[in-house]
């Protein structure tokens, strides 16, 4: 089918707005054929969760079989960097398929179930304290720098034991890293200087920590002691470590930064959340998980057609790549009631914004914990959140929907 | 001998990350939109299906004592 929708994902409007233009491409062709990507876009909730769920047609691989050139191009002299990436990118457990994907998840898997996850609810809640006391100082903060940042950051770092001056190189990193989902044709030169920086920090700390007994209570090293058991290799220790430490607080700082902004664009949501006026589950659990629809920390995922498929009535043929959006999925209107709107007593709330199936977010329990007590927190302790800026911009990122800063005053 | 389990996965919930399936492959089987059913609550130790049901990503099990009510897990 024809749409109307140019194919560049990173124009401003695709970046500011991913809501508009990802909805349209749902509305007009939901699983649209981008010719200047070489991509297939899957922008509805229905396809999105039938893909996921199938894992035996859309493999996780996507760096091992992808054999495209890279999208958007990038500098034909850093194909030797581009290289190097996929290698390394290879070596996380998200890019397998069954049964070595189960096999390396159940390593960390236990670690993240929701009961364990309770145990560092009071930590959360101190750093949130801690967080909070510094702003409530000056009666300002910037909710990007000063709060949705620091909060998971530590909480991950805690969790992995890495000591709190390396917090900073740990953010930097990432935020390197987080070039994977951009665009600039030399994007290749700080992501992979990135991982090599990475993969040296990491390295000494994973030998340490394999050396060891395993010990219960520090990720990293029950991450080591998946070395012992034979499902992953030293390698992979590595560049798990280094995913958990990215993905442990990058979707998390989002969720807080959208869904802060989202409560001050929505004086009468704010209002139902301070009076926690809703029955089981709570206000706060509901709040949560509608900032989780309503602008989800994770814009799109990708996939490799692992044999000839059809979905949504295209045939996707085996090589093709995927990449699935759950920025339109949340607002799908066929899934959702008035998707566009911003209703925290909405439930039950089937939001994709972990994505679906066995590949489904490890960290979400974690997320969710850190979501419901930042948020508590803000009620608490807050009347009024006043953005201080009439321009929000984001990062011009096809993968993450990260604003670059929400300066707010606080009364 | 083992005490009876009524066990019920809420689909509202679930999203099929088919943990438990890994876990207690003989009582918990995904149906045709790959959410888990527990088709044979008697096929494994209770010790198995309350692990299952433990690391259910979004707490979507539940596993109840079927002759007294009490509620094993959550």
């Amino acid at each position: 089918m024809v749409t109307t929708v140019a194919d560049d994902m990173f124009t401003g409007d695709a970046i500011s707005d991913p809501y508009s233009y990802y909805g349209k491409l749902r509305d007009e062709d939901p699983v649209h054929w981008n010719e200047l990507y070489e991509l297939w876009v899957v922008t509805g909730h229905d396809d999105l969760v039938w893909m996921t769920r199938h894992h035996e047609l859309f493999s996780s691989e996507f760096w091992k079989r992808d054999q495209r050139s890279p999208y958007p191009a990038i500098d034909e002299s850093d194909m030797g960097l581009y290289q190097f990436m996929r290698e390394f990118f290879m070596d996380w457990f998200i890019q397998h398929d069954r049964p070595v994907h189960t096999d390396q998840r159940k390593v960390v898997h236990k670690w993240f179930n929701p009961n364990s996850m309770e145990l560092w609810r009071p930590m959360v809640r101190s750093v949130i304290k801690d967080c909070l006391d510094e702003a409530d100082a000056s009666g300002h903060m910037d909710v990007m720098r000063d709060f949705a940042t620091p909060l998971p950051l530590f909480v991950i770092a805690q969790m992995m034991g890495m000591p709190h001056y390396d917090r900073k190189f740990i953010r930097s990193m990432a935020e390197k890293l987080l070039f994977i989902g951009r665009g600039e044709t030399d994007r290749m030169q700080p992501l992979t200087e990135a991982i090599k920086e990475f993969i040296e920090y990491l390295t000494p700390l994973v030998e340490e920590k394999a050396a060891k007994p395993v010990d219960e209570n520090d990720l990293l090293s029950v991450l080591a002691s998946g070395e012992k058991t034979g499902a992953l290799t030293r390698d992979e220790v590595v560049a798990d470590a280094i995913l958990l430490l990215l993905a442990g607080h990058e979707t998390t700082i989002n969720l807080i930064c959208n869904g802060t902004l989202a409560f001050t664009q929505h004086p009468e949501q704010w209002k139902i959340l301070k009076e926690g006026r809703l029955e089981e589950p709570d206000a706060i659990t509901r709040a949560t998980e509608e900032c989780l629809r309503y602008d989800p920390p994770v814009k799109s995922i990708q996939r490799v057609a692992s044999v000839d498929a059809e979905l949504g009535g295209k045939l996707i043929r085996e090589g093709d790549r995927i990449r699935w959006f759950i920025s339109s999925a949340n607002r799908d209107p066929k899934k959702h009631d008035n998707p566009d709107t911003f209703d925290i007593s909405r439930w039950p709330n089937t939001h994709v914004a972990f994505g679906s199936g066995i590949h489904h977010c490890l960290g979400a329990t974690l997320a969710r914990l850190e979501g419901q007590e930042a948020f508590k927190a803000l009620a608490e302790r807050y009347d009024n959140i006043k953005v201080e800026t009439n321009e929000f911009e984001y990062q011009p990122s096809i993968t993450f929907r990260s604003l670059k800063t929400l300066p707010v005053s606080l009364t | 001998m083992a005490r009876k389990l009524q066990i019920t996965v809420n689909h509202d919930l679930c999203v099929g990350n088919a943990m438990c399936e890994t876990i207690a492959a003989k009582v918990f089987i995904l149906n045709d939109d790959r959410q888990s059913e527990a088709k044979y609550p008697d096929a494994d130790t209770e010790e198995n299906i309350l692990e299952a049901a433990e690391n259910c990503p979004v707490s979507a099990i539940k596993v109840v004592d079927a002759d007294t009510g009490e509620t094993l897990f959550p």
